[in-house]
């Protein structure tokens, strides 16, 4: 176990530790290009480079393990002056765009630049033109003035995804990022080399022109679009998700993200159920809720059977068992949910629903056994009530025939599907981006999803429904459920 | 300390109490206005709008104009500095591809002339001298809030050429 000392600082690391790395726990600032603590080390930018007492000439700290006795001094005059001689070298060619530029407020070469180097460019002549705006696959756009040639893309294709699709081409300043003749990046995580890119030379197509970064703010979430639960980041402008973007989350998925998942919001974009219905007809949500209570009861005689969604909250789903069991005790409960899906060695995984894991520990907390759902299609001409929450049922065909055969069939969704032309009574319900709670993903990790924008209109979570479905039968929630709530 | 005068009240006599010295000492004011207006038209303050307007001072904030690069197309360059520096949030633009050098170029770009406050930030932020505010056009005031809005075509109506080094010049 070495002990160095950084800026007069001593610590203590595992063997084989990077420099870099020791700075980072202690808090110690090392401007970096090429390194990235979730990939290899490449050691090309020079950016990162300090004076130790082993070596006569400044060393790149991101390559140099730390070694018993170690002295590291990372704001030296040579090093503050190294640092901007690399900064001025790396910007001799680069086409300071930054008005057009993506990544312009959120790009290290950008903060670099006013934090270490800060002055005009001597470079005489025309700078070196390459390629600007060449799309490299169906997310991604490379331009090359941009480029740094930091090879973080690289390794990100090569060491995350398995999939070595780039490839540095030409020398010197003629160097550039390429796809194979007659490929293109394509693979599942293509859009995690623009995150890793320090500057805007990859951007991905989908946030590509449409806001700048300083605009949003980012409410870190879950992304729902299978069971792994990666955290995200959804930067949010004008009450609208702009882009999902993966935050570090050591216990999940690292510091990446699949394409799918990080383009899944436009999913909730369009097609989303807008307003309460009965029988077809738009009404308000007091009526609606009203109407429903007033059916219940009569309908609990017969039987209630209940759809419960993998991509419910735990909130959700204990409001809404609570509330529908105060009314009918006996009511049968099922779990639906998204088909399974394709999984890959990565991050993704066949389960397409993001808290099966947290429903089963709050149905068995409340001692509720689900059954199956072709149990409940089987049953439904028998049933006084159906009600289905989520629309993203495998066997979503099935229930809708099975709500057509029901008095009292009520379905609260997001999105307008086969259910919601099949029920009687329509509620909207929020989008995964505008409901807070709990998910418990397939690893047993807990992780709280966050409300990134304000639903509009009649919408409204589940929990809150059930809550306000309870209060109207006049056995209101306990506390904590209230509390959870969405639109007041 | 603070000198404190007191100020002696005038008698409430019978003269002051009929108003007829003032009035007098009023009507002679005003009199006097009247019939030097009426025979000089000396010094008369009120311009005869909307016959005769007031010139402006040179640099007097009128309505926005987009500028234009040498080929006609517009300057801007949809990069949102003038809508982040904008404290009433009042420009709206969304941004599009062109297959030339310069890229990005404004699809709708919009202000909203309720909102607007004619500070010049705008102008002041934008690093292509895209928009200007020295048209000299008074905002007029329209009958709906949608007409309040003017868009990338009325802004660029009043626009001209500038030949502005795109970015500013460093040296």
């Amino acid at each position: 176990m070495p002990t160095l000392t950084i800026d007069g600082r001593e610590i203590t690391v595992e063997p084989g530790t990077r420099i870099i790395e020791a700075a980072d726990r202690l808090g110690i600032d090392i401007p970096r290009f090429c390194y990235h603590p979730g990939l290899p080390v490449a050691g090309n930018c020079r950016m990162c480079l300090v004076d130790t007492n082993r070596s006569p000439k400044p060393v790149a700290s991101c390559w140099d393990p730390c070694q018993e006795g170690h002295v590291v001094t990372t704001n030296s005059p040579r090093i503050l002056e190294a640092r901007r001689s690399v900064l001025e070298y790396i910007l001799l060619n680069h086409p300071v765009d930054c008005p057009i530029c993506d990544q312009a407020g959120e790009c290290e070469l950008q903060d670099l630049y006013f934090a270490h180097d800060h002055q005009a460019s001597r470079h005489p002549f025309h700078k070196h033109h390459k390629d600007k705006a060449r799309v490299l696959g169906p997310q991604i756009v490379y331009d090359a003035e941009r480029c740094i040639n930091c090879t973080r893309c690289i390794r990100v294709c090569e060491e995350v995804a398995k999939a070595p699709q780039l490839v540095q081409v030409q020398r010197g300043e003629r160097a550039y990022i390429d796809v194979f003749p007659g490929t293109q990046l394509d693979h599942p995580y293509s859009m995690c080399t623009a995150d890793v890119c320090p500057v805007g030379a990859l951007t991905t197509r989908d946030f590509r022109f449409k806001c700048r970064a300083w605009l949003t703010h980012g409410i870190q979430t879950v992304c729902g679009e299978c069971s792994r639960g990666c955290g995200i980041r959804a930067d949010v402008y004008r009450n609208e998700v702009q882009r999902l973007v993966p935050r570090h989350n050591p216990d999940v998925n690292q510091y990446w993200a699949c394409d799918h998942g990080r383009l899944a919001y436009h999913r909730f974009e369009t097609g989303r159920v807008a307003a309460v219905r009965i029988g077809g007809a738009t009404t308000d949500y007091a009526k609606g809720v009203r109407e429903v209570a007033e059916a219940l009861p009569g309908a609990a005689l017969r039987g209630v059977a209940v759809v419960l969604t993998p991509w419910m909250t735990d909130e959700d789903a204990w409001a809404v068992v609570t509330a529908i069991r105060s009314v009918a005790p006996g009511a049968t409960f099922a779990v639906g949910g998204a088909a399974p899906g394709a999984a890959d060695e990565v991050l993704v995984l066949a389960d397409k629903n993001p808290n099966r894991n947290g429903l089963a520990r709050v149905l068995a907390d409340l001692a509720v056994t689900p059954v199956a759902l072709d149990e409940i299609v089987a049953q439904a001409p028998a049933l006084g009530a159906l009600i289905v929450f989520g629309a993203e049922h495998a066997k979503a065909e099935a229930l809708a025939g099975a709500l057509a055969r029901v008095p009292l069939s009520i379905v609260l969704a997001a999105l307008e599907g086969p259910l919601t032309a099949a029920a009687r009574f329509v509620f909207p319900s929020t989008s995964p981006y505008e409901t807070d709670g709990t998910w418990v993903n397939e690893q047993g990790v807990v992780q709280r999803v966050r409300r990134a924008v304000q639903p509009a209109g009649d919408v409204r979570d589940f929990a809150v429904w059930a809550s306000d479905l309870a209060d109207r039968l006049g056995q209101p929630l306990p506390a904590p459920a209230r509390a959870s709530g969405g639109n007041p | 300390m603070v000198k404190v005068k007191v100020v002696e009240r005038p008698p409430a006599d019978l003269v002051v109490q009929s108003w007829l010295p003032e009035l007098w000492k009023g009507m002679k004011v005003t009199g006097r206005h009247f019939f030097v207006n009426l025979l000089t038209q000396k010094g008369i303050v009120t311009s005869q709008y909307p016959e005769v307007k007031r010139v402006y001072p040179p640099r007097t904030r009128g309505k926005h104009r987009l500028m234009r690069r040498e080929d006609g197309s517009v300057r801007c360059v949809a990069c949102f500095m003038c809508s982040t520096a904008c404290p009433a949030d009042c420009i709206r633009i969304v941004a599009g591809q062109r297959d030339d050098e310069n890229e990005k170029f404004p699809v709708v770009f919009e202000v909203d002339f309720i909102k607007c406050v004619f500070c010049g930030m705008c102008e002041e932020a934008c690093p292509c001298d895209a928009i200007r505010l020295d048209s000299g056009v008074h905002r007029a005031p329209a009958y709906t809030r949608k007409d309040e809005l003017n868009g990338k075509e009325d802004l660029l109506s009043l626009g001209s050429l500038s030949v502005a080094r795109q970015g500013g010049d460093l040296k």
